[in-house]
């Protein structure tokens, strides 16, 4: 289960720490098990009250922050964001 | 006298009196970190040179008049708040080396009226926890004894507060990030109701929990500063258009007549006992001052902490899948595929904590079982909201513990997630139903470590909170922390 679950997560572990985060997730989710005990279902009409959309931005064309700033966080060629091949 | 020992309101005044400049104020200030920091280890970036060339400024805005009251305060930012040009790691791997190209919409607004910023604060890593342990450069001690955690994750923004490191600090809140740790470090933190404050450029957490706000040495000080931070944002649609009021305009006004609300389920087993009295104490106090106490109850309390890690989490899974080595954030050597720089990246960058929320969320989100887990999480949500509402039928303000123990021994629990996690039960509930809360000092344990009491607000009702904080912090005498 937790192997799926690290598969979801883009994340991968040892083999030594899959153990110990295994037994960490059990004890995590019996804590959460807690919410079956009671039988209720979720209404979604009830929701959605904090989207505030009657003061949508206009669609205007605005500057847009420059690209130098964009990819300043990140490795730069050309002005483009660099990743490993991925068409052979 | 200490000039770091003062609060906002007295340290504008001097500004204002010219009894001292904004420049040799930011340098007082700046010495003391020096002197202290080192040990306490509340700020991640100390950021000088900034401060001096903010505090200049100041300086010709308090000489030609156009100073506000926040004009050259020294304040403190945690380091999940995007600030433009300065590094914000958020305490982890992952942004070790991320300086944002622009600035959160708060810190638009506090550099508009050019406050000095001394630097970026520790915090748990990206938010997830409330020791301020999980921090990967910077794991802060509590002023009242080092030994012992500041509490979280705002742990360097209390601290800073607390040791007079700053004049006050903005923390954000997911599950009581403001709230706990002003709890464990003996100073006052409010936050604000869902919406009042943008979140734009806060790194997300759980983007429908996250609320930045203040900590700071009063009810007051911490108006002051909603005051500036809040108001619509174009940038973040789930901020309120609400019109913002003057939070502090009730204070003095007493609590006469005002109904208090216990629940009597944040006093039961599981709340240490020297707490629950000195927030009964208070209760009494307020008493004395003219309000009713109302008994209430909250029977959905005993699904808070797992409703409230499963939203949280099943949100931080979705927000942090942005990490992902290329755009920004840490970036591994190894991978010759896409596939194979995500994962190497992610595994390399996040630390244990972040990772296990990842899991989770994912758990709880992932098919066959989000009906389980995430639908019935936002079903439990909406439950503990129709009891508050219905308290709120009946009172003004809810009166609770912030904590149920004091500040702990940096080497107990944070080894066992469930038991950290069970830590959250008294401050959770409020993020779950998008309430304004205050949490200030109420009294000290056989230890001297500093007890706080949370006062809950309804909807978007803060300058009540801040009243009735600030009624009882007239007739408290707080203890400083001996550094």
């Amino acid at each position: 289960m937790v192997k799926y679950l690290a598969q979801l997560s883009k994340l991968k572990f040892s083999e030594k720490e899959l153990e110990e985060v295994a037994k960490q997730m059990t004890g995590i989710i019996s804590l959460m098990d807690k919410v079956k005990e009671i039988d209720i279902s979720y209404d979604p009409l009830l929701d959605n009250k904090n989207i505030y959309l009657n003061d949508l931005r206009k669609d205007e064309k605005k500057e847009s922050m420059p690209t130098e700033k964009i990819l300043s966080n990140a490795v730069n060629s050309n002005n483009c964001f660099v990743v490993p091949k991925v068409v052979e | 006298m200490d000039i770091t020992t003062l609060g906002l309101q007295q340290t504008s005044e001097l500004l204002k009196k010219k009894e001292i400049s904004s420049v040799e104020l930011t340098q007082e200030y700046l010495k003391r970190i020096d002197e202290k920091d080192g040990e306490l280890k509340s700020y991640i970036t100390v950021t000088k040179d900034k401060a001096i060339e903010q505090a200049k400024i100041a300086q010709e805005k308090i000489d030609n008049g156009s100073a506000t009251v926040l004009t050259g305060i020294p304040m403190a930012i945690k380091d999940n708040i995007c600030t433009e040009n300065v590094l914000t790691t958020c305490a982890s791997k992952m942004l070790e080396n991320f300086i944002p190209p622009y600035n959160a919409t708060v810190m638009e607004k506090l550099d508009a009226q050019n406050i000095v910023m001394l630097g970026k604060t520790s915090m748990d890593e990206f938010a997830m926890g409330g020791s301020t342990q999980t921090s990967a450069f910077a794991k802060t001690s509590n002023p009242y004894n080092k030994n012992c955690v500041p509490g979280g994750s705002s742990g360097g923004s209390a601290t800073a507060v607390s040791a007079d490191l700053c004049v006050a600090s903005l923390g954000s809140d997911t599950g009581g990030s403001i709230r706990q740790p002003a709890a464990f470090c003996g100073v006052t933190g409010i936050k604000p109701t869902y919406g009042r404050v943008s979140r734009y450029g806060l790194v997300a957490f759980a983007s429908s929990l996250d609320q930045i706000g203040p900590i700071a040495k009063s009810a007051a000080d911490c108006g002051t500063i909603l005051n500036a931070i809040c108001g619509s944002d174009p940038h973040d649609q789930t901020c309120s258009l609400n019109p913002v009021p003057d939070f502090n305009a009730l204070i003095g006004k007493g609590v006469k007549g005002l109904k208090i609300a216990l629940p009597k389920e944040f006093f039961d087993k599981g709340i240490d006992d020297e707490i629950k009295q000195s927030v009964m104490n208070a209760a009494k106090e307020y008493e004395k001052m003219g309000a009713e106490l109302v008994e209430c109850s909250m029977p959905s309390l005993k699904f808070a902490v797992p409703d409230y890690y499963l939203l949280a989490c099943a949100e931080a899974a979705s927000n942090l899948s942005r990490y992902d080595g290329i755009k920004y954030g840490h970036r591994s050597k190894e991978g010759d595929s896409y596939a194979e720089l995500v994962i190497n990246s992610r595994s390399e960058g996040f630390g244990d904590e972040v990772k296990r929320r990842i899991l989770l969320g994912n758990y709880a989100l992932s098919s066959g079982y989000y009906d389980a887990y995430y639908a019935k999480a936002l079903a439990i949500r909406q439950r503990i909201r129709q009891e508050y509402a219905k308290i709120f039928e009946n009172c003004d303000v809810i009166l609770t513990p912030t904590t149920p123990t004091v500040a702990y021994g940096k080497n107990e629990k944070i080894t066992d997630p469930v038991a950290m996690y069970q830590e959250d039960i008294c401050t959770v509930t409020v993020n779950i139903a998008s309430l304004p809360a205050i949490s200030t000092p109420c009294g000290y344990n056989k230890d001297n470590m500093p007890i706080g009491m949370s006062l809950v607000g309804k909807p978007f009702d803060e300058q009540t909170i801040i009243s009735v904080a600030d009624a009882f912090e007239q007739n408290f005498k707080s203890v400083k922390p001996v550094l």
